[in-house]
C-alpha cells in the first residue's frame, strides 16, 4: 500500500478506438503531452515514447504495458529531464479506457511518488497558489490521495 | 536520513500509513501534545506513537520541543504544504491533458496530424470488394 498515487478521470463524447488513437498516434501525442509536433513512440513492452517538453526538456518515457484499445502503462522520469525511465527514476502512468456506451472513460493514474527523489528546484517551482490552501486542506487533499487504492 | 531532494517522496511515504496521519490530524486539533496525552485519546500504545513520532519528526512533518520531563510535538507545515502544492500541480496538469485529449478526440473530423492510419474494414471496404 502506498500513499503517493495521483487519479484524474474524464468522460469523452467518443468512441473507445478514437481515444485510444489519440492516446497512442504520434501525432496526437505530440499534441497533448508535447510540443505540437509527432512525437517518436515505439508502441510496445519495452519501446521507447519520447516527449518533448520545452523548456523542461526531453523525456524518454518506456512503455509497460499495451492492451489496445483498454490500456496503456508507461514510466516517465519527470525529474530526470534526458535520462531513460527506469524503475527507479520514475513514476508510473497508467491509461484506462473503458468505453460507456457511444463515450468513452479515460482514466489515468500515476504512482510512485513516494519512492521517487524529487530535486528541491523542482518541488519549490510548483506553480499552485499557497494561499488557497489552508494546512488541514492540505492534510485532506493529501490523505485522498493515500486512501486510494493502490494499483 | 532525510535530504532536501528527496523531502516530497519521504513525506508521502510517511503519509502512508493510517495511524500517521490519524497523529497528525489529532496533533493539527490539538495544537501540541505529548505522546502520553496522543495515548490516551488515539488507539495506539504510546511506544508506537512515539515510533512514528519518531518518523515524522525525521521527514520534518512535527517539531517537538522539551518540557520538563515530557517532549511535546506539533505539527509543522511547511513540507505538507510543498508535498501538497507539489501534488496539486502534477494533478492539475493531468487535467489539463486529458482535457486536450477529450478535445481531440471529440473532433472526428480534424484531420490526423500524421499520415491516416488504413480505416476499420468495414468502413473502408470499397462497395463491392
Amino acid at each position: 500500500m502506498t500513499a503517493d498515487q495521483i487519479e484524474q478521470e474524464i468522460v469523452i463524447d467518443a468512441p473507445v478506438e478514437r481515444v485510444w488513437a489519440v492516446l497512442t498516434e504520434p501525432g496526437y501525442i505530440g499534441k497533448w503531452f508535447g510540443q505540437g509536433d509527432p512525437t517518436p513512440v515505439d508502441l510496445r513492452p519495452g519501446g521507447f515514447m519520447h516527449l518533448d517538453h520545452g523548456e523542461n526538456g526531453k523525456f524518454a518515457c518506456r512503455i509497460e504495458k499495451v492492451d489496445p484499445p483498454h490500456l496503456l502503462a508507461y514510466r516517465w522520469a519527470s525529474a530526470y529531464p534526458g535520462e531513460e525511465a527506469t524503475d527507479d527514476n520514475s513514476t508510473l502512468v497508467e491509461f484506462t479506457l473503458t468505453p460507456d456506451g457511444a463515450t468513452t472513460r479515460l482514466r489515468v493514474v500515476e504512482s510512485g511518488f513516494a519512492s521517487l527523489s524529487i530535486p528541491p528546484e523542482r518541488v519549490a517551482s510548483a506553480g499552485y497558489d499557497s494561499h488557497l490552501l489552508g494546512w488541514p486542506e492540505v492534510l485532506g487533499n493529501l490523505r485522498r490521495y493515500a486512501e486510494q487504492p493502490a494499483a | 536520513m532525510t535530504t532536501e531532494s528527496d523531502a516530497a517522496g519521504a513525506v508521502l511515504a510517511a503519509l502512508a500509513d493510517p495511524t500517521r496521519r490519524l497523529i497528525l490530524d489529532t496533533l493539527a486539533s490539538r495544537g501540541e501534545a505529548s505522546a502520553t496525552a496522543l495515548a490516551d485519546t488515539l488507539p495506539v500504545t504510546r511506544q508506537a506513537i512515539l515510533q512514528h513520532l519518531s518518523l515524522l519528526e525525521r521527514v520534518g512533518l512535527v517539531a517537538s520541543r522539551k518540557d520538563g520531563r515530557e517532549r511535546r510535538y506539533a505539527v509543522r507545515p511547511r513540507q505538507l504544504l510543498d508535498t501538497a502544492r507539489w501534488m496539486n500541480q502534477v494533478a492539475a496538469q493531468w487535467n489539463a491533458r486529458l482535457a486536450t485529449i477529450k478535445r481531440l478526440a471529440e473532433e472526428p473530423d480534424s484531420p490526423r496530424p500524421e499520415a491516416p492510419e488504413p480505416e476499420s474494414p468495414e468502413s473502408q471496404s470499397p462497395p463491392g470488394r
